[in-house]
């Protein structure tokens, strides 16, 4: 009852919130605008002309299939990444030998573009869905898998006591330990490797699909068409902002409603 | 016959030695209050008798059933409302989400808590309500023996007195042994039945003291009467760095308590 009545003003207070995001996002139209009219509709349409441009995508039904095929690939290996990475991570910071094993490896896998892996991909999986599912997956996966190692490892070793003194079985560990600590590490790495995700698939798929909003951006380049071009930059960056404000971000702050000063 | 028996324990940390031939016996419904200056290894001892480490040598008997532990801290889980944070415990041993409930609810009755309290997450309550859900969590579960590790030093006078009142009461409704370490000698005098005296480098027992007035006859006058005593004997003088001179241990080598009584 309690957590109900909270529900409504915390939820005003995080739309409220939005304002400055928008604020934010408007300004940064009006710049683009600004320099828009410089330098010419040919080198850089203004947002009005790229929005309009959008809305004639839509209407003709030219980018929502191509968005739900790239939205499809981006979510397989995202989803990948993330159930393999946040599980790997844990298993390797409740160890302190795993965790020094696995670091050099996550640099490793970190520092490798992901351009070398489209390449590699292309190789191993041919020209279908596989290669840019696999290019997120891989990009992805280092990112999440620091995230739950560091998590894992930073749990405060008082409550681990507590844990033991008060024998806490293996999966109260689990639910009412390690995954409540480990969410705030965990929540920044899922909305990083988010973002990283899309950037990959845009990129996997101008070089080795023929469907989807990279191979829509590959076509749009040859035909010179500048504002298409930055249509569907603004489509994918809409959807991108839409996962993280209006899903992860609520959720993060229902799990990590416990902070001091997290509705502020 | 006691509950818990400790022999011949000794404990290194690499090549340090921490604790060296301990022996101790607690028996059931007895509190046993370990004194000595900081670091000279109490809390380890606590948390070798907790589980929480294994010593490197020791022989230890230990027939109670039920362990809790209050620590130097709360350690409450932030992310846990006070009421969750209290159950933990039943909830371990998978006691029904309604009878926890109900069982935090009595508890919070008597340790001052309100319902409105119990909704709240650690963050938001002061550090006094905090001991008291501490205290809570390891009462709850209704311990055989509960180990104390100074959780009530960074208290202030008042709260300190009521929660000694609540510790007492419940020891006295259960029956519960009670293990304590504190650098408080009045402390001591006022909960314990027996005191031990620790000195460091390495931890040894040096010295035991049985209160032979029963608790509910331990005026303020008898508390501070006790304590000046106390800290008139050698042991604990020499013990807590306050005289200076050596101290023969092979008084305490032996198991039985046959320490002064006062």
């Amino acid at each position: 009852m309690n957590r109900l009545r909270n529900l409504l003003p915390n939820t005003l207070s995080y739309l409220w919130s939005g304002w400055g995001a928008l604020a934010s996002l408007l300004l940064f139209c009006a710049v683009w605008e600004l320099v828009g009219e410089y330098y010419g509709d040919l080198i850089l349409p203004g947002p009005l002309e790229v929005i309009g441009q959008l809305k004639l995508m839509f209407n003709s039904g030219i980018a929502g299939p191509e968005l739900i095929i790239s939205g499809r690939r981006t979510l397989y290996g995202l989803f990948l990444a993330l159930a393999v990475g946040s599980l790997l991570g844990m298993l390797a910071g409740f160890s302190m030998t795993t965790s020094m094993l696995a670091r050099p490896l996550i640099t490793l896998l970190l520092g490798m573009p992901p351009i070398a892996w489209l390449v590699l991909a292309m190789l191993w999986f041919g020209l279908g869905d596989a290669t840019p599912v696999f290019t997120v997956f891989i990009a992805c996966l280092p990112i999440v898998f620091a995230g739950a190692m560091q998590g894992t490892r930073t749990l405060d070793n008082h409550l681990k006591a507590v844990a033991q003194v008060y024998r806490l079985p293996w999966h109260m560990r689990l639910t009412d330990i390690y995954l409540p600590h480990l969410a705030s590490y965990l929540f920044p790495a899922w909305i990083t490797a988010l973002g990283t995700s899309w950037k990959v698939v845009v990129m996997a798929e101008l070089l080795s699909t023929s469907d989807g909003v990279g191979a829509a951006l590959a076509v749009s380049r040859a035909q010179l068409d500048t504002s298409t071009t930055l249509a569907w930059v603004v489509a994918v960056l809409g959807v991108l902002l839409a996962t993280e404000y209006l899903l992860l971000e609520p959720i993060k702050r229902h799990l990590e409603r416990w902070r001091v000063g997290v509705s502020q | 016959m006691s509950a818990l028996q400790i022999r011949n324990l000794q404990h290194k940390y690499a090549l340090t030695e921490v604790l060296s031939n301990i022996n101790l016996d607690l028996a059931a419904g007895e509190t046993l209050a370990l004194v000595g200056p900081s670091g000279c290894g109490k809390s380890t001892l606590l948390h070798i008798i907790a589980g929480l480490l294994t010593p490197s040598e020791a022989v230890i008997k230990n027939d109670f059933r039920g362990t809790a532990c209050m620590f130097q801290e709360p350690r409450l889980l932030p992310w846990k409302t006070a009421e969750d944070n209290i159950t933990l415990g039943l909830k371990a041993l998978h006691v029904p989400k309604q009878a926890c409930r109900q069982q935090a609810q009595n508890i919070a009755k008597t340790l001052g808590l309100t319902a409105d309290d119990l909704n709240k997450y650690p963050h938001e309550l002061s550090g006094g309500m905090q001991s008291r859900i501490a205290l809570g969590r390891a009462l709850i579960i209704k311990p055989d023996l509960l180990l104390l590790d100074e959780p009530f030093s960074a208290l202030d006078i008042g709260l300190k007195l009521e929660l000694y009142r609540l510790l007492r009461q419940h020891i006295t409704e259960r029956g519960s042994s009670v293990l304590m370490i504190t650098h408080d000698l009045m402390e001591a005098v006022r909960l314990a039945d027996r005191i031990v005296m620790m000195i460091p480098e390495p931890g040894r027992l040096i010295g035991e003291f049985t209160l032979q007035q029963s608790h509910a006859e331990r005026s303020e006058t008898w508390i501070y009467q006790t304590t000046a005593k106390l800290m008139a004997n050698d042991r604990i003088r020499i013990g807590f760095g306050l005289a200076e001179g050596s101290l023969n241990l092979t008084e305490h080598l032996h198991t039985q308590h046959s320490g002064c009584s006062i």
